[in-house]
């Protein structure tokens, strides 16, 4: 994969560029593959309508053999593989929009599905030769066999790059010998094949010795992998999550991935992709669940009026829909950004995965809480939801190493400026995420711009806002390099009120962008939900980039700091009342 | 075996349909599907074609929209189709019959299969339409159907009872609901159904002798209500259901 051209709309924005192209007018899909994408969700509707009981999926931890060999014949395992190898080659735009529909379905059945070709067989569609494409993809298509992406080691988790599972170059046999153990993997007692990253010892330029990731296609029938039994999860207990052995497996030199030593930004990549996926089914989740608890509280009455009624009530379920809204917009935006090709994107899948997970999870909590006690019981979905949706905020890199890469990327921009700082702020983020130097290069051409374009004037003062607010990022992260030089790289609480604040901002700019072309096409009038929708959110919004940027300069950080570090010293909450 | 498919498009059973200040019906927001009915009809056809080989066409009325229904039936694996333009389904379905009739007369088919009925309008009178244009014998409502050599053998459902009706190819079947479970349209079917060209033909549709004056929406149910959560409550739920319900 080539790197991108264009650069990410939120890396210029901490430079106080407005890259207002990028994201105007808001992606629309093709008519032609928006009937088609109709076509497989109601394929999909109707089968889980008639085959696919969530209830028995979470009792038996496990998902019927039958239900999934029914959706490998359906095609639903070839949902990102080329045509040219029999898949069905969908836009991110529709993969995305398949996944919020599995998510709110069965998030077990999502993630089995997502583990499979969100991260298992992705690699190889990104890096593989032709050869390597032609032997797996369409078995992986037709679900013949199972992928999972096998990179979490018990001594590496956030940390991916410190894993320790060894490759050995055998030139001579034509072979590496694989040695490891991997941990939750997903699909790990189910799958056939293997994306493993590993080490191994390259001769740098310099003629030194190095220890480098490199990728691996790697299949059971090799010999030397086994599964340990299934984990006992909190949620998505119809997924198979194992550890995986590698023993002296014998893997042939021509199933090496990509370029020796380039692993870990096969892996970094692979994960910028899955991630829409993931922050798709998070938001479908949580609309499935929202439908369940409207039909509570539009019947349940209490004091002599339904809960609807109430005013507490009605804030949650308003609440909720802005933050879909939202958070939807940001997701359609970035995969309309995937799919016209050519743009950085890293960012702003972060950003999306860690705002999707978050408001779901707390939107599944507020609905578990309108329906009150009954939310509560086995027999209802809602604490299923809850727990299924929990692991969301850890995997695919945990919402924390999300923010620091989502501040250190957007500011590593302007330490470009200042050498010395850009060079240093490199490092950490290599132990997490891949950056790219070319925006900085191509964000110097332009002049900060301080405006966007114009909109349709019932938005005019939601662009105030992000105009206003975009500049103060600017200001705000240019400042805590100034003051914290090197030692931004530490102040992680700083860098969580930036990403916080960009994420808002981006989607600020993602609503805008959404609700003006939907007045274009349908009129004002007929958009005065969303337009409604705009005004809440946004001026939700920069309330809250307000507090986050004001918190960089004045917080209680220090305070904070030495209060933990000394409760850690401790042990235990040691104050009595 | 020779066969067509009569299906027609209606919207989802999910959708609320809303009116327009004119009393029509407001399309704007529905969800069109493929008639559930005719999806039986469709899949009957495909097993008989999967048993005697031969080709099934699928032929449909309406405007532009109607096109994604009929691929819906080429997904799950119809072979052909043909959609005879008209700006809207009319309400009378002697003018659809007539059309429809005229189309299926050029195509020498064994079979023509549709929905026993519409769940938009409900007319229900679509098989016994085509069967008296066509001259030919028309069977609805049917549960089971088995072909062998020129003569068909189906089994209708009646109030209480089961009817076995004989009869000779040609004919109508109008399918209901436990004819045979229809096929999931696979991906692959979908992307094969895109590269059928949907032959779309123009016609002359004979006056519509029915008119609808307005559409009205039911009148508003009134809220469901809840007697008690235990047993106790459930002599007073059967008083109910019994004096003011008056269903058992
Ligand atoms: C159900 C399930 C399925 C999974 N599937 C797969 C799979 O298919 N393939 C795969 O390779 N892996 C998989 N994983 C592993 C998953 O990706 C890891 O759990 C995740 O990366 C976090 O690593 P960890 O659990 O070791 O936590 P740790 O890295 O130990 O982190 C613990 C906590 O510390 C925080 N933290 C760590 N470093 C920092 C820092 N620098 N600053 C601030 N906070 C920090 C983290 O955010 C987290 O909150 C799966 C895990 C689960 C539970
Ligand atoms: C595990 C468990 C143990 C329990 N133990 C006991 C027990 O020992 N003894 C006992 O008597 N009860 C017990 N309960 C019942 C518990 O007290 C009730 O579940 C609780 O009072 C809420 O009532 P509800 O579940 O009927 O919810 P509802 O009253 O239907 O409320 C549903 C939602 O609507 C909100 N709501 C209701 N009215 C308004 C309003 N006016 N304005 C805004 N919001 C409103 C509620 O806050 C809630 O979020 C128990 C429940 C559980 C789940």
């Amino acid at each position: 994969m080539s790197d991108k051209t264009k650069p990410s709309f939120s890396k210029a924005l901490f430079s106080g560029v407005l890259l207002d192209e990028l994201v105007f007018p808001y992606p629309e899909m093709e008519a032609e593959e928006a009937e088609d994408l109709k076509m497989m969700q109601d394929t999909f509707k109707k089968f889980a309508e008639d085959n696919i009981d969530s209830e028995k999926i979470d009792e038996n931890s496990k998902i019927p053999d039958e239900v999934l060999n029914s959706l490998k014949e359906l095609g639903f395992m070839g949902l990102s593989v080329p045509e040219e190898y029999g898949g069905f080659g969908l836009s991110a735009t529709a993969y995305t929009k398949m996944f919020e529909l599995f998510g709110g379905v069965d998030p077990s059945l999502a993630i089995t599905l997502g583990a499979h070709q969100s991260i298992g067989y992705k690699a190889l569609v990104l890096y593989g030769n032709e050869a390597q494409k032609k032997k797996y993809l369409p078995k992986l298509s037709s679900g013949e066999m199972l992928a999972a992406y096998c990179l979490t080691e018990p001594g590496a988790g956030s940390d991916a790059a410190g894993i320790q599972t060894r490759a050995i170059r055998d030139d001579k046999n034509g072979v590496y010998i694989l040695n490891g153990s991997k941990i939750w993997i997903t699909n790990g007692g189910i799958a056939d094949f293997f994306t493993v990253f590993a080490k191994e010892e390259i001769i740098d330029k310099n003629g030194e010795k190095k220890d480098k990731i490199s990728a691996f296609l790697v299949t059971r029938d090799m010999g030397g992998v086994t599964s340990g039994k299934e984990e006992n999860k909190l949620g998505l207990k119809g997924s198979s999550t194992t550890e995986v052995f590698f023993e002296d497996v014998k893997v042939p030199i021509e199933n090496l991935l990509g370029e020796r030593g380039k692993g870990f930004k096969i892996a970094m990549n692979v994960l910028n992709n899955g991630r829409l996926g993931l922050a798709g089914g998070s938001i479908g989740a949580l609309k499935v669940l929202l439908k369940e608890a409207l039909g509570h509280i539009s019947q349940r009455k209490q004091f002599k009026k339904t809960l609807s009624e109430f005013e507490m009530i009605k804030e949650k379920v308003a609440q909720i829909t802005i933050d879909l809204f939202a958070t939807e917009s940001m997701i359609y935006l970035t995969s309309g950004l995937v799919d016209s090709g050519e743009v950085d994107y890293s960012l702003e899948s972060a950003m999306c995965k860690v705002r999707a997970t978050e408001i779901s999870w707390i939107g599944l909590n507020e609905c578990l809480q309108m329906v009150g006690g009954l939310g509560f019981m086995k027999e209802y979905p809602y604490q299923r939801y809850l727990r299924d949706g929990r692991i969301n905020m850890i995997f695919e890199g945990t919402n924390e190493i999300l923010r620091m890469f989502t501040a250190l990327a957007g500011i590593q921009e302007r330490g470009q400026v200042l050498r010395k700082i850009g060079t240093a702020l490199k490092e950490p983020i290599k132990g997490y995420g891949v950056l790219t130097d070319y925006a900085a290069e191509w964000i110097k051409g332009r002049i900060s711009t301080e405006r966007i374009q114009d909109v349709h004037k019932s938005l005019s003062t939601a662009k105030v806002q992000f105009e206003t607010w975009a500049k103060n990022l600017h200001f705000s992260a240019e400042r805590a390099l100034m003051h914290n030089g090197k030692k931004i790289i530490y102040r992680e609480m700083i860098q969580k009120r930036l990403a916080d604040a960009a994420t808002d901002l981006y989607a600020m700019i993602a609503v805008i962008s959404r609700v003006d072309s939907l007045i274009t096409k349908k009129g004002e009038e007929k958009a005065a939900n969303e337009i409604n929708m705009c005004t809440i959110f946004c001026d939700q919004a920069w309330r809250r980039v307000r507090r986050n940027l004001l918190m960089v300069d004045s917080n209680n950080d220090k305070g904070m700091s030495k209060l933990s570090d000394f409760i850690v010293e401790e042990k235990k909450y040691p104050f009595e009342a | 075996m020779n066969i067509a498919v009569c299906i027609k498009q209606t919207p989802d059973t999910e959708t609320r349909i809303k009116l327009t200040e004119a009393k029509t019906v407001d399309e704007s927001d529905i969800n069109f599907i493929l008639n559930p009915y005719d999806e039986f009809a469709v899949e009957e056809a495909l097993k008989l074609r999967e048993k005697f080989d031969g080709e099934v066409t699928v032929i449909s009325l309406g405007p532009d929209r109607v096109n994604s229904a009929i691929r819906s039936a080429l997904a799950m694996g119809a072979d052909k189709a043909v959609r005879i333009k008209a700006e809207n389904i009319p309400t009378d379905p002697n003018v659809t019959a007539g059309a429809l009739a005229t189309e299926l007369q050029k195509g020498n088919y064994d079979l023509i299969f549709l929905g026993k009925q519409a769940i938009d309008d409900d007319h229900a009178q679509m098989p016994a339409l085509l069967g008296a244009k066509l001259g030919i014998p028309a069977i609805s409502v049917v549960v089971k159907l088995e072909v062998e050599g020129d003569k068909l053998t189906a089994e209708r459902e009646i109030d209480g009872a089961h009817e076995i009706i004989e009869c000779s190819l040609p004919a109508v079947i109008g399918a209901q609901r436990g004819l045979n479970e229809p096929r999931y349209a696979s991906l692959k079917g979908i992307m094969k159904a895109k590269k059928i060209q949907i032959n779309e033909i123009d016609a002359e549709l004979s006056a519509d002798q029915l008119q609808v004056v307005e559409f009205n929406y039911p009148p508003e149910k009134s809220p469901g209500k809840i007697v008690g959560d235990s047993a106790d409550a459930v002599p007073e739920l059967l008083r109910l259901l019994h004096e003011e319900a008056k269903v058992i």
